[in-house]
């Protein structure tokens, strides 16, 4: 995990008043369900992010937010005003969009500065705001070029001035980074967040990479199939996924089939293995386990020997299958012995690779392994891309 | 590309190169003809011209039908522009943004004037207009040449509202403008090389229009081809020559004037 930890600075209270509020938030194309009865709190100042893949309802709940699609159903409100009647040209926020959406006529002065000029602000304010602007995101030199005389990258950040300088006090993103390549994208992600944390604006983020999110925001609300299916920080995403398919989408995970022997222990592969208590859960129920890779451990029969299980801790045979070598850290697919493929990660220490076909013991605490009783089948076998 | 000149034999270059000449000359030789008898002394455009003289030219700026003729053409050809561009606009945006039950097929009905022979439109919006009797009226001349001219301007101006990206208009919506301010102040300057286009071609199409012109024509109202039309059924004289060199001088500087306005945004893009 490379999340910027120190970027989940405190929230605001959970008793805050809230700066937008989604209501039972509906789109619906005909029979399709593009948002399903939606609900979130979006705090001041935070900077929230949409997290899915495509058609998931991401950018349909942005663009009702936005006011460029009517919701079905649902409220959404600013402060408690309404915003469903309001017409796009008159919500006074800010947006940037996947293509930069520059104007094409206009130099990179009167790009930033057209907001102004359709309020009407006096020339002299509109000058030294457009000025600021410019010193912001660093294009001063390049105030009298056109869109087209610039970089992808450049293109962007005249947009995110375009939509700061009539100070906004939402700001919506769509995906604004996804044309550029990886390099460019890590430095405007960088100055993304120092740009959210000098102006302290409301962020509402949209994007399908889990790497960006993680990233930018303070909290991440995982769409899928037009609903939110986990909403938190970064962290307690990745640490204490809410259900099996965020485990699944968000990071790497393993998935342990087990039935409930009692409330806090389990039978895996006619082995009792203990897991975080489960109050309520009958003996007999099906469960899911599920395991980060990064916090399970791989020890050859030998060094299982001499390190004694620690209490709370599980332990099962296993089989490696496969390793592959990734520098600061390597993975080990394993199989045990009914068959159940888990996915390893262990930090590089010095210590020889164990080889493809070594006998070893697979270990992991109860505490890190969540537990879940509903979950469904294609939520597990998600093509996930390595964070 | 699989066929390059480099990769092509040398004999095949050549034979391409002669018979691209020919094309080129087989479509030229008759305007370099009427230029070139326009300036003969011949009365009887004989070719080669026995001399060289501007008398014919004298005799067409003197003559008030021809300056007439051409003043209607010039006239009509402008109108014509104008009202094609102003119904071809809302057309092109009703075609490209509309979501309707029968779109395709009002883009066919707007495209057909350029698929059927124009002596039927000729006919049809003759016998119309004689009821009516509008005919040998300017009203006339612009609304059957609005007719074979809209074509044009619609589809140039869907096709720059098509490569136009809609986000952009969006943009100046979010950024407060109504959408009526933003189509005005962004969607016009971004899909005006299309609206040149097809004004350009909107002219060309009427001032050098004959089929229907000769319907509409009267003794008084005429545009220049017509008179020209006329005049070569009484007499063979050089002044026609005259009239169409002028006629294609001004053609050619409006496709002059046209490329010279795509370098131009071409550079600004």
């Amino acid at each position: 995990m490379k999340s910027a930890q120190s970027a989940q600075s405190v929230l605001p209270p959970d008793t805050a008043k809230p700066l937008v509020s989604l209501r039972h938030l509906s789109k619906h194309y005909g029979s399709f369900k593009a948002v399903d009865d939606l609900a979130l709190d979006i705090q001041e100042g935070e900077f929230l992010t949409f997290l899915g893949s495509s058609g998931s309802g991401k950018t349909t709940t942005l663009m009702m937010l936005a006011g460029f699609e009517t919701p079905s159903a649902g409220e959404i409100q600013v402060e408690g005003r309404s915003l469903v009647q309001v017409p796009p040209h008159k919500r006074n926020i800010g947006m940037v969009f996947q293509r930069y959406s520059l104007f094409p006529h206009l130099s990179v002065r009167d790009n930033i500065g057209f907001p102004l000029s359709i309020r009407k602000r006096d020339a002299g304010e509109r000058a030294r705001r457009v000025e600021d602007m410019l010193k912001l995101v660093q294009l001063q030199a390049f105030a009298e070029r056109r869109p087209s005389q610039l970089s992808g990258g450049q293109q962007q950040r005249v947009a995110i001035a375009r939509a700061l300088v009539y100070e906004p006090r939402i700001l919506l993103m769509d995906e604004p980074l996804g044309a550029l390549d990886k390099k460019l994208r890590e430095d405007l992600q960088d100055e993304l967040r120092q740009l959210h944390r000098r102006l302290g604006i409301t962020i509402v983020y949209v994007t399908h990479d889990q790497e960006e999110a993680m990233r930018l925001s303070q909290r991440i609300a995982i769409f899928s199939h037009g609903k939110i299916v986990g909403l938190g920080s970064g962290y307690d995403l990745y640490q204490n996924p809410p259900n099996a398919f965020v485990a699944s989408f968000l990071g790497n995970s393993n998935f342990l089939r087990v039935t409930a022997g009692g409330h806090a222990v389990a039978r895996f592969e006619g082995k009792d293995v203990a897991m975080r208590p489960m109050p309520g859960v009958s003996a007999g129920t099906d469960l899911l386990l599920m395991i980060r890779p990064e916090k399970a451990q791989v020890l050859t029969t030998e060094m299982a020997a001499t390190q004694p299980l620690i209490s709370g801790w599980n332990e099962v045979s296993a089989r490696i299958e496969e390793v592959v070598f990734l520098g600061e850290s390597q993975t080990y697919s394993v199989k045990t012995h009914k068959g159940c493929t888990l996915s390893i990660k262990a930090l590089t220490n010095g210590l020889p690779l164990l080889a493809a076909g070594t006998e070893v013991r697979v270990r992991w605490a109860a505490a890190d392994a969540c537990v879940y009783s509903e979950w469904n089948e294609s939520d597990l076998n998600k093509t996930t891309v390595a964070i | 590309m699989l066929l390059t000149a480099n990769a092509m034999g040398k004999g095949l270059r050549r034979g391409l190169f002669l018979s691209t000449a020919l094309i080129a000359a087989f479509l030229l030789l008759p305007i370099v003809f009427i230029v070139l008898l326009s300036f003969g002394s011949s009365q009887w455009l004989v070719f080669p011209p026995p001399g060289w003289t501007l008398k014919w030219y004298g005799q067409f700026f003197a003559n008030p039908q021809w300056m007439d003729a051409a003043m209607a053409s010039l006239k009509v050809a402008v109108l014509t522009t104008v009202f094609a561009l102003l119904l071809g606009l809302p057309t092109a945006f009703a075609l490209v943004r509309g979501r309707f039950a029968g779109r395709d097929f009002l883009y066919g009905l707007f495209t057909l004037p350029m698929i059927v022979p124009l002596v039927i439109i000729a006919v049809a919006v003759y016998a119309l207009f004689l009821k009516l009797g509008y005919t040998g009226t300017l009203f006339a001349f612009v609304v059957s040449h609005v007719i074979v001219a809209l074509p044009f301007t619609v589809i140039s101006i869907i096709n720059s509202l098509k490569l136009f990206d809609r986000s952009i208009e969006d943009a100046a919506v979010i950024c407060g403008a109504s959408r009526l301010q933003a189509v005005l102040k962004v969607t016009f300057p971004a899909i005006r090389p299309g609206l040149i286009a097809g004004g350009l071609f909107a002219f060309l199409v009427s001032w050098d229009e004959v089929v229907l012109s000769v319907m509409m024509a009267s003794p008084t109202l005429q545009t220049l081809p017509v008179k020209m039309w006329t005049t070569l059924r009484q007499d063979l004289t050089p002044v026609i020559a005259v009239a169409s060199t002028l006629l294609i001088g001004l053609s050619l500087a409006v496709m002059l004037i046209a490329a010279l306005i795509k370098r131009r945004n071409e550079i600004r893009a």
